[in-house]
């Protein structure tokens, strides 16, 4: 009769570990990750999932709506001007700023409402490695959700094209400028939205504030702007405080359609010169930037 | 530049002021191998040292060196200790297993690594049927085992816990005192205790650092201050009226101490006499030895030393 043998259990106890460290960077890499998961709700549970997805499959709603009607156009012979690349984050900047105001909170609030910034600040990084993982997770993030629905856009056209290597060959330029535009797009809605967050523990009021500064600015600013009885300057000026419309109007440069591509709260604020327009965005992008930054920096110290 | 040298801490003529509050005056100190407790009365300027150490402050002059380097500019060195903050510290929606293993990865260990480190460290804390968990789930005693895990994961050469006991019963208490002890004892890794409650201290620490309003007033091994005593101490597991009844019949004075009998100037032919009181009693002997003085006793006046020594601890951070 043969004996089966018989599986022992050894406790190895606590061992020493001699692996390999990545230090600083590995810790940048591991608070850009938790950063991405943070803000689409992945790892965390059903309800943390549901406002991000929400918007982002809202945002790509308006351009399947947009492929879908161009094809329909194109099919039936009918010539009209359709919106496309040029138009879609006018279309969308609403839903865009929601979804900055709801997912961006999620990767600062949390960390300082429970005090786990304490054990992260203690170890291999610094606050501005912290503030800048988390800043660039949430750029990837945001680029995500504005380049995605400009890509399902240009399928869309593409193949509801009757020829589409024609189309592609004829407007493959509108490529590199939706990049471009989403760039700016994401990069302001990011800063904006971290900087707001960076102030508070509880991401209902981050985003409350920040949707009430979208929706107040283009209350007051639109029915100024678009008063024709109004001098053209005070116009200009006003416009310049439609939140929406400062990466709009970097939308409109990339584009460079005349006139602007008639997205704008404030069409007025186009006669201001590119130099201006950008200088508004930069304003806009770095000093968030800045200010979030010296928060955290006051945090840490 | 991580050293194994007798030094783990190293803090010359270090001062933080804080406007014109003066949280640390000069203090002079060295922290080498084993459990070093921090011992002081709220504001005496632990915390303030603490975060000098993580590098989380800059003192305001004199030189602190962790590990050989200075912890404010070399931040890599912080990948090789572990810091248990007073407060709550810990995500509620998370379970255990992946916070462990995402803070063992910003300590710098890649993520398969983390993963069991993670394992690892939370069956040693005694956590690991519960890691799934979300940490909102857990009691207090757990979110305090968990906490020392959290600076466990990465396999440190020192760990800085800031009152681990806080908010813990006693049963709770005794749990992570021995975990802290067992950390040093079977892994060798090095702790600076900080703590107001000297039980905590004397019960743990090999090593005492004193602070008093930012300045060290004591600092030695812990058994040079407890010092043996002219006085016996006899813990009966039961019995122990009868015991105390007995012992005065024969004229000896003693009092009690929780499930241990004090017996102070013990005469020559007193040994004699507390054997005949105890077989008289019946009482059961678990310990008998001399005294040896208590920290308490130490550092505090008589009266004071009588007072029982609150359970929870009082100090607020910073």
């Amino acid at each position: 009769m043969s004996t089966r043998p018989v599986g022992q259990v050894f406790d190895i106890g606590y061992q020493r570990y001699e692996g390999p460290r990545g230090g600083r960077a590995q810790a940048r890499t591991a608070i850009f990750v938790d950063g991405v998961k943070a803000a689409l709700g992945i790892g965390r549970g059903g309800r943390a999932k549901i406002l991000p997805w929400l918007f982002l499959v809202a945002a790509i709603i308006p351009a399947l709506v947009m492929a879908f009607v161009a094809g329909l156009m194109d099919r039936s012979g009918v010539d009209v001007d359709l919106p496309t690349h040029s138009q879609y984050y006018g279309i969308a900047v609403f839903i865009l700023f929601l979804f900055a105001a709801t997912a961006g909170p999620e990767l600062l609030c949390p960390d300082r409402r429970s005090s786990v910034i304490n054990l992260y600040l203690i170890r291999p990084l610094t606050t501005e490695d912290y503030v800048g993982a988390r800043w660039l997770a949430f750029l990837v993030v945001m680029l995500f959700a504005t380049w995605l629905p400009q890509l399902v856009l240009l399928t869309g056209l593409v193949l509801g094209a009757p020829e589409p290597g024609v189309y592609l060959q004829e407007n493959w330029l509108d490529i590199p400028k939706f990049l471009g535009a989403g760039f700016a797009m994401a990069l302001f809605l990011t800063t904006l939205g971290l900087m707001v967050a960076g102030f508070t523990t509880r991401g209902g009021y981050a985003a409350a504030f920040l949707i009430g500064l979208l929706v107040i600015t283009t209350a007051v600013v639109g029915p100024i702007a678009s008063e024709p009885g109004i001098d053209l300057e005070v116009r200009k000026f006003v416009g310049l405080f439609a939140i929406a419309d400062i990466p709009l109007q970097l939308n409109n440069i990339i584009f460079a359609e005349p006139g602007g591509a008639d997205i704008l709260i404030s069409n007025a604020t186009r006669e201001y010169s590119n130099l201006i327009l950008v200088s508004w965005y930069v304003l806009w992008t770095a000093g968030p930037g800045l200010v979030l930054l010296w928060r955290y920096r006051r945090l840490s110290a | 530049m991580v050293t194994q040298s007798d030094e783990l801490i190293t803090a010359r003529a270090l001062t933080r002021h804080y406007g014109n509050v003066v949280a640390l005056d000069s203090a002079d100190f060295t922290i080498g191998p084993g459990i070093t407790g921090l011992l002081g009365e709220n504001g005496a300027g632990k915390s303030t040292a603490i975060k000098i150490f993580l590098g989380l402050l800059e003192p305001t002059s004199g030189r602190a060196e962790v590990l050989g380097s200075d912890p404010r500019r070399d931040v890599e060195i912080r990948g090789r200790l572990g810091y248990s903050p007073e407060h709550d510290c810990l995500p509620p929606g998370v379970s255990g297993a992946d916070f462990l293993t995402h803070m063992a990865q910003v300590s710098g260990l890649p993520a398969n690594h983390a993963r069991s480190r993670a394992a690892d460290t939370l069956r040693h804390v005694g956590l690991f049927e519960e890691r799934y968990r979300p940490i909102k789930e857990y009691s207090t005693g757990m979110k305090q085992r968990i906490k020392l895990a959290q600076c466990l994961a990465h396999d440190p050469l020192l760990i800085l816990l800031d009152e681990p006991t806080a908010g813990l019963d006693p049963g709770g208490r005794e749990e992570m005192l021995d975990l802290v002890r067992k950390t040093y004892a079977e892994f060798g890794i090095s702790i600076l205790l900080s703590s107001h409650l000297m039980n905590d201290v004397e019960r743990t620490a090999d090593s005492i650092i004193v602070l008093s309003e930012g300045r060290v007033v004591e600092e030695g091994r812990v058994s040079s201050f407890t010092t043996e005593t002219e006085s016996i101490f006899v813990e009966v597991d039961e019995n122990q009226q009868e015991f105390v009844a007995a012992l005065s019949s024969k004229g000896i004075a003693s009092t009690t101490e929780g499930p241990t009998v004090v017996i102070r100037d013990v005469a020559d032919d007193g040994y004699d006499m507390i054997r005949d009181a105890l077989a008289e009693s019946g009482a059961p002997v678990r310990r008998f030895g001399p005294r040896r003085h208590s920290l308490r006793e130490v550092f505090t006046d008589d009266e004071q030393a009588e007072a029982p020594e609150p359970a929870a601890d009082v100090e607020q951070a910073r």
